[in-house]
């Protein structure tokens, strides 16, 4: 199974790396959400306020763990391809919380906010799929 | 980034016109015209044979506050009008603008309904909306054709059985409900938190109102929390009051001119809108 291929060197650094991007996106959302406020007149939004949680949860703390745990799994030549459908989630997901809460706190709404939560979960899923199976086969191949 | 560009220009900008309304022909709002009186005008108060209208200027809670009290013959001088005629999303104009084009004696903003997609949408006894907003928030404002005000949940009151009524406007929440005070200072909506301008529209008896319009967000003026706007009704002998698109939105206007000083905070001048409540032929 093509996506079991291996490389020939894992990068563990890159995993570390990743996670401290997604910090620094946690504290930037949390900054976003709090200069927003300053110009919301008292009003919040709830998927604003919070939306952090997907870069920080979802994100660093993901990749913390899987640099903790399962950091060999980068030898996999499918890890890229995990990487970038589970960083698109999240951004997704993050990028629909921001606007939930913009249209929130302005008193309007869209349909297609439903649209960028379907898609964000949907490649969270297939991410997180992907790296279950990855973990696995990492674990099978070290017994 | 193409696709946040997109939802954001949707949601904000991009016009979509759904219905446009026939304005009444010119013969019949003649014929109409020429049957009232001439009115005695001030400079802050109207009167004729159908439409009497008087509007004091308050100070409360270091707030500038406008009170109409309106009073009319009939319930069909209550009007609603579209901007620039059309029912549809982000088609706008300013509360004075949509007065003119209809002639209003006296006019607030409505409902901002073109800004959302839910929130029932029944004017001049059409129906042009019946979807209802998420539960909780609901609140929605129904004028009959008696004239006689009453707050219902859209949740739990389907547009089907309010078809048969004159308005239906969809903001809130509701502030009085008969002769109590339904909100507490912790009773905010999301888009009505603590002093804010306001506009609101209350009834004391058969066919008499009291509009109210708030400044805010000024050094002069903070404006009003629900709860204040509330009181500010009951204490003038309202049973029913219901709380209208607020903040930058917030305009009265009479005889052709602005009454308050409308502002979002950041600057000043009347903030276009989808809808107005007019009191007129």
């Amino acid at each position: 199974m093509f996506i079991l291929d291996t490389k020939i060197k894992s990068n563990k650094k890159k995993i570390l790396k990743t996670s401290l991007i997604y910090l620094v996106l946690s504290l930037s959302a949390i900054i976003i959400n709090y200069v927003y406020g300053l110009f919301g007149h008292g009003v919040h939004s709830s998927y604003m306020t919070w939306m952090f949680l997907y870069p920080l949860l979802g994100g660093a703390v993901l990749y913390l763990l899987i640099f903790l745990l399962v950091s060999e799994i980068t030898g996999f030549v499918a890890y890229r391809m995990f990487y970038n459908i589970y960083n698109s989630g999240i951004a997704t997901l993050t990028i629909g919380s921001l606007l939930k809460g913009i249209f929130d706190i302005a008193g309007t709404s869209s349909v297609y906010i439903a649209v960028f939560y379907a898609i964000g979960e949907l490649f969270v899923a297939i991410g997180l799929v992907m790296l279950l199976v990855l973990a696995v086969n990492l674990k099978k191949s070290q017994v | 980034m193409g696709a946040v560009a997109f939802v954001l220009l949707d949601t904000f900008a991009i016009q979509k016109s759904l219905v446009v309304v026939e304005p009444e022909s010119a013969m019949v709002a003649n014929e109409t015209a020429a049957s009232q009186s001439d009115p005695v005008l001030t400079d802050n108060s109207y009167e004729d044979d159908n439409i009497k209208i008087s509007i004091e200027t308050v100070r409360d809670d270091d707030s500038t506050i406008y009170v109409a009290d309106i009073q009319v013959s009939d319930p069909s001088y209550i009007k609603t009008a579209f901007a620039n005629n059309i029912y549809g999303r982000n088609i706008k104009a300013t509360t004075s603008e949509i007065a003119e084009a209809q002639n209003a004696i006296f006019a607030i903003n409505g409902d901002y309904y073109g800004f959302r997609d839910g929130g029932y949408v029944l004017r001049n006894g059409v129906t042009y909306r019946n979807t209802a907003r998420s539960a909780g928030d609901d609140d929605a404002l129904v004028i009959d054709k008696d004239g006689n005000l009453s707050v219902v949940s859209e949740n739990q009151t389907s547009m089907e059985s309010l078809s048969n009524n004159w308005q239906v406007l969809s903001f809130g929440p509701g502030l009085v409900e008969n002769g109590q005070i339904v909100v507490d200072s912790s009773s905010e909506v999301s888009q009505s938190m603590t002093s804010n301008p306001r506009t609101a529209i209350g009834q004391i008896s058969d066919l008499h109102y009291i509009v109210i319009v708030s400044d805010g967000r000024t050094s002069e003026s903070t404006g009003l929390s629900l709860l204040q706007l509330s009181q500010e009704f009951q204490e003038r002998g309202c049973t029913t009051a219901y709380n209208l698109d607020g903040g930058g939105s917030s305009t009265m206007y009479f005889n052709g001119e602005v009454v308050n000083n409308p502002t979002d905070g950041k600057s000043t001048g009347e903030r276009e809108v989808s809808d107005i409540v007019y009191f007129g032929y």
